[in-house]
């Protein structure tokens, strides 16, 4: 039902696993030697080993445990212990719906996955993790575009909010040697993906405009950082 | 001149100076302490030679270091040729080099701690050492989320220094101590990177990055 984010793309090299939980739904999300992303339940079928502690070996993921491998169709095709075996249809890990837009991979646990379309022409910045709930730092992000912009003196104009992405527009860096924030006919755009992890953890993945330099990235990537910590404050903990 | 390391299996420090002598392909002896439950550290004779009873301790001909920061100048400064681990020639790197090395004793005091907590049941106040080991790992995050805007891999630039070292013992150790890398994904690709230099040594807890072997593939 839901499409959420788990990742932004960059973060996530060719042959590397990595842990997400969407909602309390605990995952492994690797991407193969040719790029191919895979969202899976975190669950080896042999002898439920988290899979995000295994590796990958061209276009499988392995079990950590006992080397099982299984293809980007979560298909078990290869047992150590038995080389000559050819495993059971049956043996399959639990897939779950993702797909990769906008520089972000999104997943759906339950259902199709269906991301809100953002601009194509962005880039990375980053992810920051929240110990509040998804509301709580959604509210943390609007609140400070007018009580803290990107940049002093300035409007940071939020343009479209869904519940998992907030898209602003910031016209004015601080101190830009690159005035790219500052060209008031080309503000940069900057897009916040919001992950919930569970009830009192929150990811929010943000990207922004090609055209924005490093230092707009850099005081992006900053203010992130305070928004967290004024987020955290409203509910009285930083755990 | 090699040296001989006062060592236990377990300890990030000790790693620390494992790591870069196998980085910078020097020989050296080992002496293992029985750290736990020996408690050899705190024996007499251990005492005499290092009076404040930790580990590791470095021994050569003319130095004797209690440090391990101070042990990674020392290897860096006698062996590496290129001066890239301890870099010199570049008083930018250096003093940045120095910060960070700084900054890895937090790592120690709180990650470090909390782990010896978790793993061997020291007593502390783990809810204090869990938020400062939080708050550590957010501003080294922080850093290298900045560092990767400006294109550069490691903690001072493009390319790793003894800094690196130090700091990714106990970032690496976290899950010891209960804290997963899931929500740290630039540090996450930094301790990939370092698991990926030439000469990487493995411990209890740090793994070998599998995925960049190439002996099995399977026929799918």
């Amino acid at each position: 039902m839901t499409t959420q984010p788990v990742s932004l793309s960059r973060d996530l090299a060719e042959k590397q696993v990595m842990r997400a939980e969407l909602s309390d739904v605990d995952m492994a999300v690797w991407r193969s030697a040719s790029g191919v992303v895979s969202a899976w339940e975190n669950r080896c079928p042999h002898r439920g080993m988290r899979l995000s502690h295994g590796f990958v070996r061209g276009e499988s993921l392995a079990c950590a445990y006992h080397g099982w491998h299984y293809n980007c169709e979560g298909a078990c095709h290869y047992i150590p212990a038995h080389p000559e075996l050819e495993p059971p249809k049956t043996i399959k890990a639990n897939l779950y719906n993702v797909t990769e837009a906008s520089g972000i991979i999104w997943v759906n646990a339950v259902g199709t996955v269906s991301p809100v379309t953002l601009p194509s022409n962005t880039q990375a910045v980053r992810s920051v993790s929240v110990h509040c709930s998804l509301e709580i730092a959604a509210q943390a992000f609007k609140d400070y575009c007018s009580l803290s912009p990107i940049t002093a003196n300035t409007r940071t104009e939020v343009v479209s909010e869904s519940p998992y992405v907030l898209a602003l527009k910031a016209p004015l860096p601080a101190n830009s040697p690159t005035p790219s924030m500052q060209d008031k006919s080309n503000p940069v755009s900057v897009f916040i993906a919001l992950q919930r992890v569970n009830q009192t953890t929150t990811v929010a993945h943000i990207t922004a405009s090609e055209h924005a330099s490093e230092t707009d990235c850099i005081a992006l990537s900053r203010w992130a950082n305070k928004v967290r910590t004024h987020a955290e404050v409203s509910v009285g903990s930083t755990e | 001149m090699s040296f001989t390391l006062h060592d236990y299996v377990l300890s990030g420090n000790c790693y620390k100076v494992r790591l870069l002598a196998q980085i910078l392909g020097v020989a050296y002896t080992v002496k293992p302490v029985d750290f736990h439950p020996g408690k050899a550290h705190k024996t007499p004779e251990f005492l005499a030679l290092n009076p404040h009873g930790t580990l590791p301790v470095l021994e050569s001909d003319n130095t004797l270091l209690t440090d391990s920061s101070a042990m990674l100048v020392w290897i860096a400064q006698q062996f590496d040729t290129t001066h890239t681990w301890w870099p010199t020639n570049d008083a930018h790197r250096l003093a940045l080099t120095v910060q960070w090395l700084g900054f890895s004793a937090k790592l120690t005091e709180s990650i470090g701690q909390l782990r010896l907590h978790t793993m061997l049941n020291r007593p502390a106040d783990a809810a204090t050492l869990n938020t400062l080991s939080t708050e550590n790992l957010r501003e080294l995050e922080n850093h290298l989320c900045e560092q990767s805007i400006r294109g550069l891999a490691f903690l001072t630039g493009d390319q790793p220094t003894v800094a690196d070292i130090a700091c990714f013992a106990y970032s690496a150790l976290s899950p010891d101590a209960g804290i997963e890398h899931t929500l740290y994904p630039a540090i996450r690709g930094w301790l990939h990177r370092i698991r990926c230099l030439e000469g990487f040594l493995t411990m209890p807890g740090i793994y070998e990055a599998h995925e960049t072997r190439n002996e099995h593939t399977a026929a799918s």
